[in-house]
């Protein structure tokens, strides 16, 4: 898989300019910003679930949570 | 719940550490201590795989406030490959066999040490991404590349 090679010079100067910006910001400042809070429909609705394998895990994402959250394999 | 804040990541850092916890972060949260400017829901730690560890561990997690069963907890000792805490007062994934990395040992000897907090490499936490290879993160891993690049040379 090549991602990079579908990335403009445009998008990656940008992205480089968001890069070094965050890295003058002290850890505290980028927690605070980088940790949101949104309900997710199923995914949210246990407190506690546990998968003997990660293929197990993966399967559980794509058959019970809805595609939009985007847990499912490409 | 609130969403994860400097201060729980200090009580989690403080906690494992007195528990003598062996663990990285892994993933997006990985990603954003070493400096990637972006956005998450929960935080996931890949912890060593040990009946010691597992014990370690869940007597730093009750001490952070997850409220964990017996049952529960014996999971975690034994080291199931995905345990999902939404019990106590943050977001959690234990990624016990995250895919793409073949062993705590291996990610231990690369990691990166940030304010005390022990981070995967940037080549692990995308490796883990690609191997995945969810929806969600082909959206992230062009821009997680372009950091890693960017990581790479302001080490130098």
């Amino acid at each position: 898989m090549d991602l990079d090679n579908n990335v403009r010079e445009a998008d990656r100067q940008i992205w480089e300019e968001e890069f070094a910006a965050a890295a003058r910001r002290p850890l505290p400042v980028r927690l605070r910003y980088a940790f949101v809070r949104t309900y997710k429909p199923i995914l949210d609705d246990a407190p506690y679930r546990s998968f003997e394998h990660m293929d197990d895990y993966r399967h559980w994402c794509e058959t019970q949570l809805p595609s939009w959250l985007g847990y499912g394999r490409v | 719940m609130a969403a994860f804040e400097y201060r729980q990541a200090e009580e989690l850092r403080a906690a494992f550490s007195r528990w003598s916890v062996r663990y990285l972060f892994l993933g997006k949260s990985g990603a954003i201590l070493l400096g990637f400017p972006d956005t998450t829901q929960d935080v996931d730690i890949f912890p060593e795989r040990s009946s010691e560890n597992g014990r370690a561990l869940v007597e730093a997690l009750r001490a952070l406030g997850f409220q964990l069963t017996e049952a529960q907890a014996e999971e975690i000792v034994r080291g199931k490959d995905f345990v999902q805490l939404k019990n106590g007062p943050f977001d959690l994934d234990l990624v016990f066999a995250p895919d793409g990395i073949n062993t705590f040992a291996e990610a231990w000897s690369r990691h990166v040490e940030v304010e005390g907090f022990p981070v995967c490499h940037p080549d692990d936490i995308i490796a883990s991404k690609l191997a995945a290879n969810r929806a969600k993160d082909r959206e992230t891993l062009p821009r997680l590349l372009a950091f890693r690049d960017y990581w790479a040379r302001i080490q130098r």
